[in-house]
């Protein structure tokens, strides 16, 4: 470091000392502003959705994550364990509702409730952004633990662009079964290779699995979580700083909901296989799947290459031909009048168009929908009223 | 025990303390058990195997030096065997098993695979290197055996070195244990700037990145565009920078601690004017280690001693393109057992060996041409010997690489957009450092002191800050594997 020769030691020292005081004040000051209830997942979703995850007789019958996912397991044995259970698996189309009012209600309540006097039981999973890796490996998982008769599963052409298993899943594939499963397919194989070497601890000790020093570690990260409270909002503070990255990005470059979005080709491979996989294993465990394309806003130009969006509801139409799958294209279900905005996702403030959620009235119509199809699947075609 | 982490930053602070309140001899002893303890942190089973080169070295060093010159060479045979035999068992007998049964099947000779389950030891491949180099220097009467075995234990194992390098020699580093400083600010400050700038690099960019890169690498290849795959040429290129100058800046800043300096292993390498340059900037202790070790002996030159880098001396031998090349691949080979680490080296011989050609003609273009159009050349190609560190295989390599030549391969892209927003912020953010370093803070510590130290405030407050949030033991530093 030729600069620092010509330096005196107290001229290095004090950045480094005012710097590091700088540092804790700043942090002390935002750690008062972070709300520690704030899901960075659901952030983008904006104020004018609200998520509801849903209670039916007080027991929770849609869940979000793997921590979560075992109240409603608990709520299904303690209430009607004797029934057939239909999973309903989604992103956060499932569980937010646009300008949600007292009352209203989510698709997956509606159809939980429609079902009641079928003696089925509905149980929904959904999180943000959710990719079909993620369904392919939360289907294997549940159908471990519930007696799924029937898998409801939306395909979106936003979630075909994500990859990879969030953290909050990884736990899945420490299960011996799980990974024996996921073995026999090749996406099955890349999904578990990619993401076993994560951590889903959340103490971040990935790189001392099995050593001393991970138990010395986590010690010293307990301590220091239960006397500086800067330590324990750190998984806060790493949300906000890439939201706010995010933010700037949206606004530097111009990106707003309305962008066109295009096909990864890597990551729509990855998926659709995964959803391939899906469809073989639900054949092979005796599961019947109601495939469908989610609604989509249709009152404006959509944030899609026109010519990959319809080739992708093509390809899966097709394939659900080929595995005799039930398919429904859904894209124009919800009318205009129930789509709304959402809050900017950039700096510069004001409303954005919300392609992805819709009001209460877009969730009736979905859940009514998708019980007629249901009544199909299960009685060989013919429609039940309700 | 990994940089990155609570616990190395209280064990460091406690041995530093310690050691500069110990005299001399106690301070040694100090340096060697907290280096073992550094190392059990990991697994205490494999102490003894880094103890059996420590040991074996020490005495067929004293050895050596009284020997007559037969025997010494006997001698140095032996220490080779012991070391290279060690990192033969822990880190290419899986593999050279695996081809022999591979190619005897190939012949039709009916061979079942051994089950072999051995795990390699983390460090092996730089302290063996370092017992290597300090046997060979005694047999080569450039130092003197050390008679004290703690100094020269020291030496091998001193822990901020211990795991990834930097690659020393006996020469640079065992007068500096033998003496006793007396304690300076200016070491502590100093060591820890360098601690700091190094666990940021760590924890903030190279663990970021890291995603980015596992993502693109796991998407199929077929669908992977030619702007992808020079993507990930320079988003691994980038990673693996990022995470290894971060595992030097902190062995460095940690030494420096204590009162010892070593080399400097990086300098800027992505704006190296050719792969001489390029090697006289990247894990600089690596690269003259294998020049003087191993290089220059094949092509019959004389050697110094000291990891400044480079091959220039070579340049001048008839006899250079040989060694160049099993030079090259033996240095691919000590990064992984695999042949894709052997491609990457034959890769840079080969760029060497053009390079060679194209000198006489290049060294007539003007100053600034070959400045500026060195570095644009340079630097592509230094990121596209990248891909067969990371692919999985030789035949995914070549693939990737057939993309590259392909004009009609350039019209899609197989990746997420961050992605390529990323690598470019990432690129500009290194010329940026770069001319901040080189040519604006040297005016600002001549003329503007006042502004340097309010710049450097605020930068520090940012790097402590995001250090605070970022820090945990995600991820290993990449180098650990080799």
């Amino acid at each position: 470091m030729k600069s620092n020769n010509k330096r005196t030691v107290f001229s290095l020292l004090t950045p480094l000392l005012i710097g590091s005081l700088l540092a804790v004040i700043s942090l002390n000051y935002f750690d008062s502003k972070i709300n520690p209830e704030l899901n960075f997942e659901e952030f983008a979703l904006g104020s004018e959705n609200t998520s509801s995850l849903e209670f039916v007789n007080n027991i929770q019958v849609h869940c979000y994550d793997l921590n979560n996912v075992n109240k409603c397991l608990e709520g299904y044995k303690n209430s009607r364990p004797d029934e057939e259970v239909v999973l309903w698996l989604g992103n956060s189309q499932l569980h937010s509702i646009n300008q949600m009012k007292v009352k209203d209600l989510t698709a997956s309540h509606l159809l939980h409730r429609f079902n009641i006097d079928n003696s089925k039981y509905v149980i929904t999973l959904s999180q943000p952004n959710a990719n079909l890796q993620e369904h392919y490996i939360l289907f294997e998982y549940l159908m471990e633990k519930l007696p799924i008769k029937t898998l409801v599963l939306p395909v979106v052409f936003d979630d075909m662009r994500e990859d990879g298993i969030r953290n909050s899943l990884l736990e899945i594939l420490k299960n011996k079964n799980i990974i024996k499963i996921l073995n026999e397919s090749n996406i099955g194989k890349k999904i578990y290779l990619n993401a076993s070497d994560k951590d889903s601890t959340g103490n971040d000790l990935s790189a001392l699995d099995g050593t001393i020093q991970e138990k010395v570690e986590i010690f010293l990260n307990t301590q220091l979580k239960s006397y500086w409270s800067i330590w324990n909002s750190r998984e806060q503070f790493r949300g906000q700083l890439f939201t706010r990255i995010y933010f700037l990005r949206n606004s530097l470059l111009g990106i707003n909901p309305s962008s066109v979005r295009k096909k990864i080709p890597g990551k729509y491979l990855k998926n659709f296989q995964a959803l391939a996989a899906v469809l073989e294993s639900a054949k092979k465990q005796k599961v019947e799947v109601l495939l469908y394309v989610v609604p989509l806003r249709n009152d404006v130009k959509i944030p899609y290459n026109i010519d990959e969006y319809k080739s992708f509801i093509e390809e899966i139409e097709l394939l659900s031909k080929s595995s005799d799958t039930r398919f429904l294209n859904l894209e124009n279900l919800v009318p205009s009048d129930y789509w709304g905005t959402k809050a900017s996702t950039s700096n510069i403030g004001g409303q954005e168009l919300d392609f992805m959620h819709f009001q209460a009235g877009g969730h009736q119509l979905l859940a009514d929908i998708i019980y007629k199809e249901l009544q199909k699947l299960w009685n060989g075609g013919n429609e039940y009223d309700f | 025990m990994i940089f990155n982490s609570l616990t190395y930053l209280i064990f460091l602070s406690s041995i530093v303390i310690l050691y500069w309140s110990l005299p001399l001899k106690p301070r040694l002893y100090l340096i060697f058990l907290a280096s073992l303890v550094f190392y059990g942190f990991w697994r205490v089973e494999f102490i003894p195997v880094m103890l059996i080169s420590v040991i074996t070295d020490y005495f067929l060093a004293l050895k050596i030096a009284s020997s007559e010159r037969i025997r010494k060479k006997q001698l140095l045979i032996l220490s080779l065997f012991i070391n290279i035999g060690l990192l033969f068992y822990f880190k290419y007998l899986i593999f050279f098993s695996d081809n022999a049964i591979g190619f005897a099947n190939l012949l039709g000779i009916t061979v079942n695979p051994i089950l072999l389950n051995i795990i390699l030891p983390l460090g092996i491949s730089f302290y063996t290197f370092q017992t290597i180099s300090y046997t060979v220097d005694v047999y080569r009467n450039q130092i003197n055996p050390e008679k004290n075995f703690i100094l020269y234990a020291c030496y091998v194992i001193f822990f901020p070195q211990l795991i990834a390098g930097p690659v020393l020699r006996a020469s640079e580093v065992i007068y500096q244990f033998s003496k006793r400083p007396p304690f300076k600010w200016e070491f502590i400050v100093v060591g820890l700037r360098r601690i700091i700038y190094g666990i940021f690099l760590k924890v903030v960019i190279a663990d970021n990145i890291a995603p980015l890169v596992d993502s693109g690498f796991s998407i199929p290849i077929e669908i992977l565009s030619a702007l992808d795959v020079w993507t990930l040429g320079f988003l691994f290129g980038f990673q693996i920078y990022f995470d290894f100058s971060a595992y030097s800046h902190i062995a460095l800043g940690s030494a420096r601690l204590m009162g010892i300096k070593f080399p400097e292993n990086f300098n800027f390498p992505y704006l190296a004017n050719s792969p001489k340059d390029f090697w006289r900037r990247w894990h600089i202790s690596l690269s003259s280690w294998i020049r003087d070790y191993l290089y220059l002996p094949l092509a019959g030159i004389k050697v110094g001693s000291q990891s400044l880098g480079g091959l220039e001396k070579a340049t001048l031998n008839k006899n250079k393109n040989k060694p160049l090349f099993i030079a090259w691949a033996i240095m691919g080979l000590w990064h992984g057992a695999n042949w894709t680490f052997v491609l990457w080296g034959v890769y840079h011989a080969v760029v060497i060996f053009i390079y060679r050609i194209m000198l006489p003609i290049t060294s007539k273009f003007n100053q600034n041409l070959k400045l500026f159009g060195g570095i644009f050349l340079t630097l592509p190609i230094m990121m596209l010997s990248w891909i067969p560190f990371r692919a999985q295989s030789i035949s995914d390599v070549f693939y990737m690489w057939s993309k590259v030549f392909n004009p009609y391969s350039y019209a899609s892209l197989g990746m997420k957009e961050n992605t390529y927003l990323i690598t470019a912020c990432l690129l500009i953010s290194i010329f940026i450092t770069w001319t901040v370093k080189n040519k604006l803070l040297p005016i600002f510590t001549k003329n503007k002191k006042v502004v340097l130290v309010c710049g450097e405030i605020l930068v520090f407050s940012v790097l402590i800050s995001l250090i605070i949030i970022f820090l945990r033991p995600i991820n290993q530093f990449i180098y650990f594997q080799f």
